[in-house]
């Protein structure tokens, strides 16, 4: 626990008192299997740490399973009726009555409500849309106006980890070239240029001066801390365990110790919903580690005469149309070592710099891993189609992916992450906002950096785009 | 009483302890610093010397001088000399400075009593006014630590006087900055040293392409004074020039707020412009603004209590009437918060910083006997009253490593070896100076970060290319931060390079900046955990980095 000793005396005193007073009470004993609370919080009483063997990583995942399916109650702590839905700890002017609340939130009772499609931790229909906002002005919004916040479809979570990897790869390659121009700049008493690359993906220029001060104009599809962050439909997110505490936050009003705690808030109760130290590091650990182990979608034809071959058409028109120039059907992988908690988040998500140990699961333990493709090197090749990078979608004439008026943290409304097509088959409807009920539509939507490819499509035959519908329908997670 | 009784006696029992404990907060519950003292390891080996003359003063001034951005040290010797250092601190490691032989003459490095650094001739190098006991001293900042004297290059008459406290302020047009140079007591007065202050002085730069101060002004009565400020109080975009006295010498004096009109001679605020006779033994003024409202809180050090001023909203507008909120903020530090000795403190330097990084600003309070006194402590720790979540000040020199048997003087809050966590100097009397590096939270396995941050620097361009004067706004989800980039206040102590603040759990934030000559700034955005350098006129921010050693 991160929270100093007299926070911690307080909530064993609390505990002590409820366990006593539930001991005493006509109701259910929370002990009781039938009790309505979550079994599975407070399971990892201490935080893993190092390279975990398989049986306990199984162990971790199926708790972290457990807790992303999880329909949280009141004795868990769900609602935040004096706490907004922001990721910095915010206080409402006004608490609220109701527990749940379709737009601000809590919009969810559990994880599993919405990650469901084809399968938990998958993705979420249109039903299962949220809408983002900062939650510090008009928290409360009770209208669908994008003026308030920014309408989401629920993206799906399988080979999340590898993701992740990716992009701590990446921000490590990125920030190894920001220290060689710093250090060539100084060296030589002048202005440095370097292009930004990363596996294979350009990231725009860095210039760094003698002084030690970096020019950042020339950035591309990145933050200007040169970290990548590869989660949301914006790529705003850091890891796996920043989302994790972000949206517990936020869709259920489950308050994570490690940001909401004592040490930043000055109360085990932020949310002032009278559970205390409602969610644990152990408990977010196991999450992401069940996030983290999920498997990596696959590409499966069907058994259905002639799609083979339409596919295989498919998807040479991927790489013909320009497709392939952002959505990358993989990039190398050195390390199947996921470490929980990561090296780039900051205060507020545990980091590595705040533990003593971090706990490596290792994904090559997984049966799953086995299947991954690798390079000569014995990289793997994450299938991703995707390359963690953002663009403007939108120009004059192709609007459809500019419905926001909101910039999300630094990003503006009409740019997005590329979108992972992995899995793409299984995630129906599409877009950021999934309102394109097929995949025909949401290519035809692609306006800005994505426009000549979408040009490209649209001149193609209509049995090179049949083919390219075959190839993407290929895409699929498997249950 | 039956078995049901008993139980239902115990579950109401149960349910107002419950109800107790949820109403309840823990005192304080953010992170308490580290600050470990390392002054020896460090290389910093300086001690302020010196009989009655040095029994107040004792600063130093950290600034980079050698281009580097880390901050480099001068530290008064009082008696002894002066002595420089350079910053050699790797990154997040263990201090470490360089003395450094500047060539200067040991006679003119003698008898300082501190030293504020700034650049007075805006060449990009920062210079420094030492406070001596008779003819103050400029030195104009060369490159790679050089310094010449350039009291003549800059028309400047050091005077005679006995000067405790500086402050400097670009006044509307100017292309130099304007002086004010606070003395202490006239030691050649009829009946010294009681009722015998000397006059402050201000030095306005005459017209022209050079600096020139040959027009100098006294600003009396003096009482005594031994910390100056320019400071808009009343967010105007003018800075006036506060001054804390010493009531140990002066008779029939009080604090004084000067209004500084453009062109015209500085006038003071009287009592019916609402200022309020208040008569301390006014040690150091710190700054900060709690609200950011624009109306900045002063924090003035003393024997005994520490106030703490805030403008009485029921004043009337523009009117310099203070209320005292030490008490009700937890703020006083009049007696030791450890040993056995009763008796009440004695302050010196002061100075707000988010030192935990939690995005509450923290007091740093030095303390010290002056010599002697009996009526006072003779062990007299430095503060460390941390922001609390609860809004008030919490005590933590202690647990923070703080309460050393050492009379402080004056004193640097400053990152020292880039890391984002502030470090902190505190110059001794007859004691060596205290450097202590702050390692961040202790846990069971060793020491964690703190809280995220930001550290802001500002290039105003050719005229002040400091942007002494300039307001930075820091935004991050409904909380907002400001900081005034000042010369002057503390305790004969200044600091000049980047501005710090903690940001608590955020990971981005918003920067505005109202130059010096008010026009604000676009918004700028950030990421934590940077130091961030503002161009004016410039689209974006730039970030910087240290050197990897």
């Amino acid at each position: 626990m991160i929270s100093s000793a007299p926070g911690g005396r307080w909530r064993r005193l609390f505990a002590t008192l409820l366990g006593l007073q539930f001991a005493l009470a006509a109701t259910a004993s929370a002990d009781e299997p039938w009790a309505e609370r979550t079994a599975a919080l407070g399971a990892i009483s201490v935080m893993p740490s190092g390279v975990l063997p398989k049986d306990e990583l199984e162990r971790l995942i199926d708790i972290g399973e457990a807790l992303f399916r999880a329909n949280f109650t009141t004795l868990d702590g769900v609602g935040r009726p004096q706490a907004t839905q922001a990721i910095d700890p915010t206080r409402r002017k006004h608490p609220r009555a109701q527990m749940f609340f379709r737009t601000a939130g809590p919009d969810a009772g559990s994880c599993a409500a919405c990650h469901n499609q084809p399968a938990i931790g998958g993705a979420g229909d249109f039903v299962a849309n949220v809408f983002t906002s900062e939650g510090f002005e008009s928290a409360d919004f009770d209208s669908l106006d994008p003026q308030f916040s920014s309408e989401r479809g629920t993206n799906h979570l399988f080979g999340a980890g590898l993701i992740e990897l990716l992009a701590r790869e990446m921000s490590h390659d990125l920030h190894t070239i920001r220290s060689k121009a710093l250090a060539r700049a100084r060296a030589e008493g002048a202005a440095v240029r370097l292009a930004l690359q990363t596996k294979g993906v350009a990231f725009g220029h860095i210039t760094a001066e003698p002084d030690g001060s970096v020019n950042l104009d020339e950035l591309d599809g990145l933050d200007t801390d040169l970290v990548i962050r590869p989660f949301s439909q914006k790529g705003v997110m850091t890891s796996l365990r920043q989302f994790t505490v972000n949206a517990l936050n936020h869709h259920h009003g489950m308050q994570s110790d490690e940001r909401y705690g004592a040490r930043w808030t000055g109360s085990d109760d932020f949310d002032g919903d009278g559970t205390f130290a409602e969610i644990s590091t152990g408990d977010v650990s196991a999450l992401v580690a069940w996030q983290a182990t999920l498997r990596a979608p696959v590409r499966v034809v069907p058994d259905i005469e002639g799609w083979a071959e339409a596919a295989e058409r498919g998807e040479a028109a991927f790489t013909d149309l320009g497709c392939a120039s952002c959505h990358r059907p993989a990039l190398p992988l050195d390390s199947l070592s996921f470490a929980d908690p990561g090296p780039l988040d900051l205060a507020g998500t545990l980091n590595d710099r705040q533990v003593s140990d971090t706990a490596i699961y290792d994904i090559a333990l997984l049966d799953w891993a086995a299947d991954l493709p690798r390079d000569a090197a014995g990289r793997v090749l994450v299938p991703l189609y995707g390359d963690l990078k953002r663009y403007v979608m939108t120009d004059s004439q192709i609007d459809a992916l500019g419905n926001e008026l909101l910039s999300q943290r630094f990003v503006d409304r009409n740019i997005f992450q590329t979108a992972e097509l992995w899995g793409v088959g299984s995630t129906q409807p599409y877009g950021h906002r999934n309102d394109f009920s097929s995949l025909h539509d949401i290519i035809l939507a692609h306006g800005g950096a994505g426009r000549s490819a979408r040009d490209a499509y649209a001149a193609a035959s209509d049995s090179e785009k049949s083919a390219l519908i075959a190839f993407l329908k290929t895409l699929v997670i498997l249950p | 009483m039956t078995h049901l009784q008993s139980t239902l006696a115990l579950g109401a029992l149960c349910f107002l302890a419950l109800n107790h404990s949820a109403g309840a907060q823990p005192a304080f519950t953010a992170d308490v610093p580290i600050l470990h003292e390392e002054a020896a390891s460090a290389g910093i080996n300086q001690t302020y010397t010196g009989g009655w003359e040095y029994f107040v003063g004792g600063g130093a001034a950290s600034f980079d001088c050698n281009g580097d951005r880390l901050p480099d040290l001068l530290i008064a010797g009082g008696s002894s000399p002066a002595r420089f250092f350079v910053n050699e601190s790797p990154t997040g490691g263990a201090l470490s400075f360089r003395q450094l032989e500047t060539g200067l003459e040991a006679e003119d490095l003698t008898g300082v009593l501190g030293a504020y650094p700034l650049d007075i001739d805006n060449d990009g190098h920062t210079d420094l006014v030492l406070l001596r006991l008779g003819r103050n001293l400029v030195l104009k900042g060369g490159p790679d630590c050089t310094f010449e004297k350039a009291n003549r290059t800059f028309s400047i008459d050091g005077g005679r006087a006995w000067s405790t406290g500086m402050s400097a302020t670009w006044e509307k047009g100017n292309i130099f900055p304007t002086l004010a140079i606070g003395n202490y007591v006239d030691r050649s007065a009829p009946g010294t040293p009681f009722g015998t202050c000397e006059p402050n002085q201000l030095l306005r730069p005459a017209p022209g392409e050079v600096p020139d101060y040959s027009e100098s002004m006294r600003l009396e009565p003096g009482y005594c004074a031994l910390s100056v400020l320019f400071t808009d109080w009343n967010r105007s975009g003018r800075r006036d020039l506060r001054i804390t006295n010493d009531r140990q010498y002066y008779r029939g004096g009080e604090e004084q707020l000067w209004e500084m009109p453009e062109g015209r001679p500085p006038r003071l605020y009287s009592a019916s412009q609402g200022w309020q006779r208040l008569t301390i033994w006014g040690m150091g003024i710190a700054e900060t603004d709690f609200d950011a409202d624009g109306l900045p809180e002063y924090a003035l050090t003393s024997m005994g209590d520490t106030k703490l001023q805030k403008l009485d909203d029921e004043a009337g507008e523009d009117r310099p009437t203070y209320r005292d909120i030490a008490f009700e903020k937890g703020a006083t530090a009049q007696r030791p918060y450890t040993g056995d000795d009763p008796k009440p403190s004695t302050g010196w330097h002061s100075q707000f910083a988010d030192i935990n990084n939690d995005t509450k600003i923290d007091l740093f309070i030095a303390k010290g006997n002056v010599q002697a006194m009996s009526d006072f402590a003779s062990f007299d720790p430095d503060n460390l009253l941390l922001g609390g979540y609860d809004d008030t000040f919490h005590e933590h020199g202690m647990q923070a490593g703080l309460a050393l048997d050492t009379r402080g003087r004056g004193a640097v809050v400053e990152d020292f070896n880039m890391d984002g966590m502030l470090d902190l100097l505190v110059v001794n009397r007859e004691h060596p100076a205290s450097l202590f590096r702050n390692l961040g939270a202790a846990t069971e396995w060793g020491h964690r970060p703190l809280g995220n941050w930001v550290k802001i620097e500002l290039d105003n361009g050719t005229v002040n290319p400091a942007a002494v004067g300039a307001l930075i706004s820091v935004r991050t989800g409904t909380r907002t931060q400001t900081r005034r980039i000042q010369v002057g206040g503390g305790h004969a102590s200044g600091q000049a390079g980047f501005t710090h603040l903690g940001l608590g759990v955020s990971e981005r934030a918003t920067i505005r900046v109202q130059w010096p000559d008010g026009e604000w700034s676009h918004p700028y955005r950030v990421f934590a955990n940077q130091h961030v350098k503002i161009i004016r006129g410039e689209a974006n921010a730039r970030y910087w980095y240290p050197v990897t050693r």
